[in-house]
């Protein structure tokens, strides 16, 4: 006799009823055995949300990094070569020629880096200091919230003028507004003209311990004498404009930089070229590796809790034997039998997984709230732990349930 | 129909117990018609029980054949088997084996779940059953609310629920008191009345006495197969009498 449809699902139906009549039987012994299967999918599911908050606090830095660009270093990347550089090599005029020559250029912000001491009305501090152009505010997504940001005035008059970021004017100046503010660095006079937009922080790194200062003073007053020529740089950011190709991009600066420092057949690059596009595929892998890790580590618990649902429901067969054999007499085929223990296992898990859920979220949000790392368990984070709830009853309860269909209906129904 | 409703030809079932073979039933071939009630009794150990479960299809025998309603089920699967037992069986134990917790609606709706009813038609039937069977007013009460006749009650119109050709019935009123008895006899009598086929399986004698024919078993073997000479007539109990638990 074939069922229809609607019996099957009314079957169904029967079936998650007498699971929830078994179920509140042994009200404790569910509830303890929910508690492993909820504790399994809290873990799992936190570690799903935290790895994809790591993700997501990554690319949110690579992106205030400025979204399409290409970093440029002055040391040899040290790849192949019968002769490979010892010093690497950058200059204002390869900024230029990279400019001139590369397609989809926007912007080149040049730069020098330098540790500065400042020193101001009795307080002082220690940052690292960016010598740049006013093209770095444009690469970098940064600008003055108060006074203005470097000019080309400033960097043709070699101005000792400085930007500072929110935390080292903080650190500086308390809450006082410090543009027009004198201070020293490096024991030489200088005038605060702005204050950044704040950049918050990335990895317990503060974006905003900062101070920018024109090029031409940096290289003037802190590092002309460790410079290898005249107009070296230490760093040059290469802004492209949306849909630039980044990879093509990099095998065009390198080919130039290559003709430029006269490099020949393999040998190795006196320079560096990274691109965003490389760090945000980087931190994709590690972002990924260290999910994966999580999660996996995460999974031994529900798989502790699988085991326990495996254990009750081996004990719910054997309890319910005769209820088994009696219903077999009525009719119940090894399917029918096979399905209702399933069920049963599901059941279990299922609500066990939608509390471990509910836990996760709510663990999540308080990580948010008090430790500022997002954790991110969307909708179909929540879906795919209630459907892998489920799978677990399913996988876990399997042998329970199809030993209680084998039995043979006659033993069963002889079980006192 | 020509054919009778069970037939068994050369009926075997063996155990192994102890390295040795127990032959419980032991080469039985007799044939139960349409519109019978046979009382099947015997001394525990006889084997009518075992020969009970095997025409109930619950047992499979070592050899020989079941047919019931001209079919063999020898070779028949497990959920073959299920699904003759579920159309053409009603099976009343000793136990009752209601299950707990459970209303006596949903106890009588069960063999419909797998007789793949919805919902609507397993309680309405199930209701039909019970109000056939004198509990209307005992729709929603789970076991424990109920009296051992009452139980009874329950299960023989579980038994009933499908329209079964026959009701097996093992140690009927083995758990109750001699009057209750007496009433679920007397159902058993007014349900052949009505022409389902009813077979009991008793060791009591005015058990027995309430069917039209008798088969004795001793070890393994029929000894006896008689028409009841004095029938019993189970006297109508009136309305409200029964003692509730």
């Amino acid at each position: 006799m074939k069922r229809s449809l609607s019996s099957r699902l009314s079957a169904w139906l029967v079936n998650i009823s007498i699971a929830m009549t078994a179920l509140r039987t042994n009200l404790m012994r569910s509830i303890l055995t929910t508690l492993g299967v909820m504790i399994g999918v809290f873990a799992v599911t936190l570690a799903v949300g935290v790895g994809s908050g790591a993700q997501v606090s990554v690319l949110e830095s690579i992106n205030s990094l400025g979204s399409n660009m290409a970093l440029v270093f002055p040391q040899p990347d040290g790849e192949g070569g019968r002769r490979s550089f010892e010093r690497g090599r950058l200059t204002t005029r390869d900024a230029r020629a990279i400019e001139r020559e590369i397609d989809g250029v926007t912007d080149i912000a040049p730069q020098l880096r330098v540790s500065i001491t400042l020193v101001a009305s009795g307080n002082s501090t220690s940052t690292s200091a960016i010598g740049a152009t006013p093209a770095y505010g444009r690469v970098s997504n940064v600008a003055a919230e108060q006074g203005r940001f470097i000019t080309d005035a400033d960097v043709r008059t070699a101005a000792r003028v400085v930007v500072l970021g929110t935390s080292t004017a903080e650190s500086m100046f308390g809450d006082y507004n410090p543009v027009g503010e004198s201070l020293r660095i490096n024991r030489i006079p200088f005038k605060v003209i702005g204050v950044l937009e704040s950049k918050g922080s990335s990895f317990g790194n503060d974006n905003d311990d900062i101070a920018i200062m024109p090029l031409s003073t940096v290289r003037q007053r802190f590092v002309g004498d460790t410079l290898a020529g005249p107009d070296d740089l230490h760093i040059l950011f290469v802004g492209f404009q949306d849909g630039v190709q980044l990879s093509t991009a990099k095998r065009e600066m390198t080919d130039l930089l290559r003709d430029r420092y006269k490099v020949r057949g393999r040998d190795g690059n006196p320079f560096t070229i990274r691109t965003t596009e490389e760090f945000i595929e980087e931190t994709g892998q590690v972002t990924g590796i260290f999910q994966t890790v999580l999660v996996a580590i995460a999974s031994i618990s529900l798989l502790v809790g699988g085991i326990g649902i495996m254990n009750i429901m081996l004990v719910s067969v054997t309890e319910r034997t005769r209820e088994i054999g009696l219903r077999m007499a009525l009719g119940a085929k090894k399917s029918d039998i096979r399905n209702q223990f399933l069920v049963e296992a599901a059941v279990l898990c299922v609500i066990g997984g939608a509390m471990g859920l509910l836990l996760a979220i709510a663990a999540g949000r308080v990580l948010t709230a008090y430790a500022d790392f997002p954790v991110p368990i969307g909708l179909g984070v929540s879906i795919g732990a209630i459907i892998f709830s489920a799978l677990v009853g399913l996988v876990f309860g399997g042998w329970p349930a199809v030993r209680a269909s084998r039995l043979s209906p006659i033993e069963a129904l002889r079980t006192e | 129909m020509s054919h009778p409703l069970v037939a068994t030809t050369n009926l075997v079932k063996t155990y192994e117990l102890g390295g040795e073979t127990i032959h419980a039933v032991d080469g039985v071939s007799l044939t139960i018609d349409n519109g019978e009630f046979v009382a099947i009794m015997g001394a525990s150990g006889s084997g009518k029980s075992t020969f009970m479960n095997m025409i109930g299809c619950l047992d499979v025998p070592t050899s020989g054949n079941v047919e019931i309603d001209g079919i063999p089920t020898s070779d028949m699967s497990g959920d073959d088997l299920a699904d003759l037992r579920n159309r053409k069986i009603g099976f009343v134990f000793q136990q009752f084996n209601l299950l707990a917790r459970t209303t006596a609606v949903d106890n009588v709706a069960v063999p419909l779940i797998y007789a793949g009813k919805s919902g609507e038609e397993r309680r309405d039937l199930a209701t039909q059953k019970l109000i056939a069977m004198g509990l209307g007013d005992r729709l929603v009460n789970s076991p424990a609310k109920l009296s051992g006749g009452q139980q009874q009650r329950v299960a023989i119109a579980r038994a009933l629920v499908t329209e079964p050709l026959m009701l097996l019935a093992d140690e009927p009123t083995g758990a109750l008191d001699t009057r209750t008895s007496e009433d679920i006899m007397q159902i058993f009598q007014q349900l052949n009345d009505d022409g389902i086929t009813v077979i009991v399986v008793t060791h009591e004698d005015e058990i027995a006495d309430h069917a039209k024919r008798k088969i004795m078993f001793r070890d393994g073997k029929v000894i006896e197969d008689a028409p009841v000479t004095n029938r019993r007539f189970a006297k109508a109990q009136e309305e409200g009498q029964e003692v509730p638990a």
